[in-house]
């Protein structure tokens, strides 16, 4: 009896050490990112990002967490920092992974947190830079839910501020919440993010 | 064999969980903790955060050397490399990064505008929001401190210095031509489009030794590297109309301008003080093609203008006036590339070329002047490391002049020169630390046509005096050889010089900005003749010589209100120097001693629509009085300009855009012209150099067609 319970620890520990560095790193990246240590997150896809040259997801992940969180920020240097901290991370991205759709996103939403802390500086140089990238990223996949609903979220921002008919972009996160629904991640770490977002804005449609 | 199989197992496991731990605290300068830092083994998975304290702790497996790297945003990274038994009650200091916003900048002297830039007191879109610019990125620089208003001109006038001890560079590289023709008696234009570019460094005194043969300013502006998106803008006027076109490949893009400016419907229906003749007429365009490489952009820009006009002007000693007509042709190219050379080089290389041809006649002179100009540059940087970068490079101007006169007495004269100067400089940007900085350069100069080698040295630091304010002081010689005016009679000179001494101090929080600025600079080797005008017959010397000294300041304030921004200049300038034909020291007809500038806009949200004003207030401006002894004897009344403008978006994509120059109808008199002889009373009659027109109006409707169906004009405005 204690034999085969050293034989199950034993197979339980290897079965676990069968799973690679990068999932554990990973895995406890989103657990800290979950329990709301956006830093500690980021320092961890970082490091993971260092470890895993060839991989362009940590470095997304830790560009993601800098722009999501420089939402709202209203120190301007703080601001500057953080998202220029981001756009180097989303370059190294992009350097190995090109023409990512997942990527332009991530580059169009650290135009947008510009926009969103000084329209009037920003709006205007900025606007043009945001609608070409979702253009750009439309052009490569088509059938990308995050690019669908971040680009009709972006049209509901300007449709409102000019008193226009919001109608045709809550059509395209109809057509978004139907993507999410049949999309399915390469891995169980790539980008999946978005739907209760789509979900939420579908809300204000009605 | 089964239970050796086990053993064998959990040995090796505890193998495995024979780990070394890694432990220390990460401090800044002031030796307080940083939270948050991220510290690892390059290269592994091995790595941990700092906590409120600053220390972290961490297991790793690894043996041996390995890299420890400690980074934390605004700081630099660090990195140590040892043995990981080594690495346990570490003590990592930071040190500031001083690429970040709140770092000191080398401001003095410089006006920058930019989206991100850390001396940025103008947004792009200020070039062609400002009430009073109409779309002329010089018009918007003349609301600046140091800038000096003769509204009859239109150049740049800075600190005491004429027009054309400013120079104008587009991506490094200068333009010999800058300025549109115009009457005597309506304001010039900046020839290039303000669309094209989307930095401006407007530089009011000294600045890097990259730049020379300019006694007072520099204007830097860089064209855009790469356009957002393809589109097409059209615009009516007015005064006419433009069409613009962006295309995008892969990896290049190409933006073209035309545009086409007739005065005849505006004239017919708002008569000037001018008898025209044939109204002003302009046609031009503009091309810029940008190509991307692994390591580098080449950009090629090119421009072509083409303006006429002919009127009689009212002058006193004619009273059938003066006829004036004029043919300008412009053409100008500019090329360059910039790029890496490896992660420390960097290289840029550029030329330019420039051929200028006017035509005139006035009255019974015809005048045809031909400048073809080349300018090349070369320059290198190389970065030690963020707080050490060196800059060096040589250029190359070359320039001829020819000019044929004929009138009346006179057959057939020609006037021919080569202006031929060679240059090399060098300059180090040096960090002590994030609050001290400083750059000296050196740059040495050879003018073949006078034979005569000059060596100017550039200084400037800044010290950071709190979080928000900072100090900083320059000091440069500056070297330029006299206008195509002189030189085409005489080419027996020398190079006229400058020295700037200027002391400068910064605020700038929460969009926010004051600035400070007191200078002096001392002008030595300005020309002199010794007759009314300068002519062929003159004696020329460079015994000229004179002083400007003064106070800038600027405000700007975008928050306190909201969906206000306005921003206030005001200039003393004290300048006097005896030149040209000055018989003593006097202060210069295109000097005022008091300048004040105030632009507004407020943006009206639930009207969709921006309106602004700019109101210039200086005073009065010298003259000669011949009717009382002396030289530049009086002065003009203050002038005053209140100027308002409107632009609405009727859509996303068209707007509608109007403004009025002058809006309450100042009398401004620039200056009087005086009879050459005297009436029978024995007095010299006078007449006031009043503007074209007082008031000028401005419609015009702006319409984009892109893709996204959202950008529009405003920034063209």
């Amino acid at each position: 009896m204690q034999k085969l319970i050293i034989i199950l620890v034993v197979l339980a520990t290897s079965l676990l050490s069968a799973q690679s560095n990068y999932e554990k790193g990973m895995q406890k990246a989103f657990e800290l990112w979950g329990s709301n240590n956006p830093i500690e997150a980021a320092n961890m896809f970082e490091r993971i990002a260092n470890a895993e040259p060839d991989n362009w997801l940590p470095n997304y992940y830790a560009a993601q967490i800098n722009i999501v969180n420089s939402f709202g920020l209203s120190d301007e240097k703080q601001l500057t920092a953080q998202l220029s901290k981001a756009q180097d991370l989303i370059n190294d991205a992009t350097a190995i992974s090109k023409n990512n759709p997942e990527i332009l996103v991530l580059q169009a939403l650290l135009y947008t947190s510009w926009v969103a802390y000084d329209g009037a500086t920003y709006g205007m140089t900025m606007s043009p830079k945001v609608v070409a990238i979702y253009t750009q990223a439309e052009q490569i996949d088509p059938q990308n839910p995050r690019v669908v609903y971040c680009k009709a979220e972006w049209g509901i921002g300007g449709a409102k501020y000019f008193g226009q008919d919001t109608k045709p972009f809550c059509k395209e996160l109809e057509r978004a919440l139907e993507l999410f629904a049949n999309f399915k991640p390469e891995t169980p770490f790539h980008p999946n993010w978005g739907e209760d977002r789509t979900k939420m804005l579908l809300e204000s449609c009605k | 064999m089964k239970k050796g199989f086990i053993i064998l197992i959990v040995l090796l496991s505890f193998k495995l969980s024979a780990q070394q731990l890694i432990s220390g605290i990460v401090l800044n300068n002031n030796s307080e903790p940083i939270v948050g830092a991220n510290v690892f083994l390059e290269g592994t998975y091995d790595g941990s955060s700092t906590d409120e304290n600053g220390k972290f702790t961490f297991k790793t497996s690894e043996t041996g050397t390995q890299t420890l790297i400690v980074s934390y945003i605004s700081f630099e990274t660090f990195s140590m490399i040892g043995d990981v038994t080594y690495m346990k009650d570490l003590t990592v200091k930071l040190r500031e990064d001083v690429n970040t916003l709140d770092a000191v900048v080398l401001s003095a002297g410089t006006f920058q505008a930019g989206d991100n830039s850390k001396a940025s007191v103008l947004k792009p879109l200020d070039v062609v929001t400002t009430a009073s610019a109409l779309g002329d990125f010089v018009g918007a620089l003349q609301t600046l401190p140091g800038t000096t208003t003769v509204a009859e001109d239109g150049r740049l006038f800075v600190r005491g210095g004429e027009a054309e001890e400013t120079q104008i560079f587009i991506d490094g590289i200068r333009v010999f031509t800058p300025y549109t023709p115009t009457t005597n008696n309506s304001p010039t234009r900046g020839r290039y489009s303000p669309f094209l570019f989307d930095g401006i460094t407007f530089s009011t005194g000294g600045y890097s030794a990259e730049y020379g043969q300019a006694l007072s300013s520099v204007l830097l502006l860089n064209t855009i590297d790469e356009p957002d998106q393809e589109k097409t803008d059209i615009g009516v006027m007015a005064l006419g109309a433009t069409l613009g076109n962006t295309q995008k490949w892969k990896t290049s893009s190409l933006s073209m301008n035309v545009s086409y400016i007739n005065l005849a419907p505006y004239i017919a229906a708002f008569p000037d003080r001018n008898d025209w003749i044939k109204p002003y007429e302009t046609a031009s365009g503009e091309a810029v093609f940008r190509k991307k490489f692994n390591s580098g952009l080449l950009k090629l820009y090119t421009a072509f203008d083409i303006t006429n006009f002919e009127l009689t002007q009212e002058d006193i000693n004619q009273t059938e006036g003066v006829h004036f007509k004029l043919k300008n042709n412009n053409l100008y190219f500019n090329g360059s590339y910039q790029g890496k050379l490896n992660d420390t080089w960097d290289v840029f290389g550029g030329m330019s070329f420039t051929h200028a041809n006017n035509d005139l006649n006035i009255s019974d002179m015809l005048i045809n002047d031909t400048e073809n100009a080349i300018h090349a540059k070369v320059t290198f940087k190389k970065r030690f490391s963020n707080r050490f970068k060196l800059n060096f490079g040589s250029e190359y101007f070359s320039s001829n002049f020819n000019e044929d006169y004929s009138d009346s007495s006179i057959n057939d004269i020609v006037y021919d020169y080569n202006n031929n100067i060679s240059a090399a400089f060098t300059e180090a940007d040096i960090f002590l630390s994030k609050n001290v900085a400083f750059k000296s350069g050196l740059r040495l100069e050879y003018s073949e046509l006078f034979n005569q080698f000059t060596l100017s040295p550039r200084l400037s630091l800044a010290y950071k005096t709190s979080k928000s304010s900072q100090l900083s002081l320059a000091y440069g010689d500056f070297y330029q050889n006299p206008s195509s005016n002189i030189l085409k009679f005489n080419q027996n000179l020398k190079a006229q010089n400058t020295a700037h001494y200027i002391l400068n101090y910064q605020f700038n929080a929460n969009r926010k900005i004051f600035r400070a600025e007191a200078y002096f600079k001392d002008y030595k080797n300005l020309i002199k003749y010794d007759t009314d005008f300068a002519e062929f017959n003159s004696n020329f010397n460079n015994d000229g010589y004179g002083f400007a000294k003064g106070v800038d300041l600027f405000w700007r304030d975008s928050k306190t209100i909201k969906n206000i921004d306005y921003w206030v200049s005001y200039s003393f300038l004290d300048t006097k120097r005896d030149y040209l034909n000055y018989p003593s020291k006097k202060q210069p007809n295109f000097a005022n001693t008091h300048n004040l500038s105030f632009v507004g806009k407020y943006w009206i949200n639930d009207l969709r629509s921006q309106v602004g004003f700019s109101y210039a207030f200086a005073t009065g401006r010298t003259y000669t009085n011949p009717n009382v002894t002396g030289f530049l004897n009086e002065k003009t009344k203050a002038y005053n300009n209140l100027s308002i403008n409107w632009a609405y978006l009727i859509s996303p994509q068209k707007i509608l855009y109007a403004s009025v120059n002058n809006v309450l109808g100042f009398k401004n008199i620039n200056g009087y012209q005086y009879a050459n002889v005297a009436n029978g009373n024995g007095i010299f009659e006078s007449r006031a150099l009043k503007p074209a027109a007082d008031q000028f109006f401005f419609v015009g409707f702006f319409w984009t067609i892109s893709e996204d169906k959202k950008s529009n004009q405003l920034d063209n405005l």
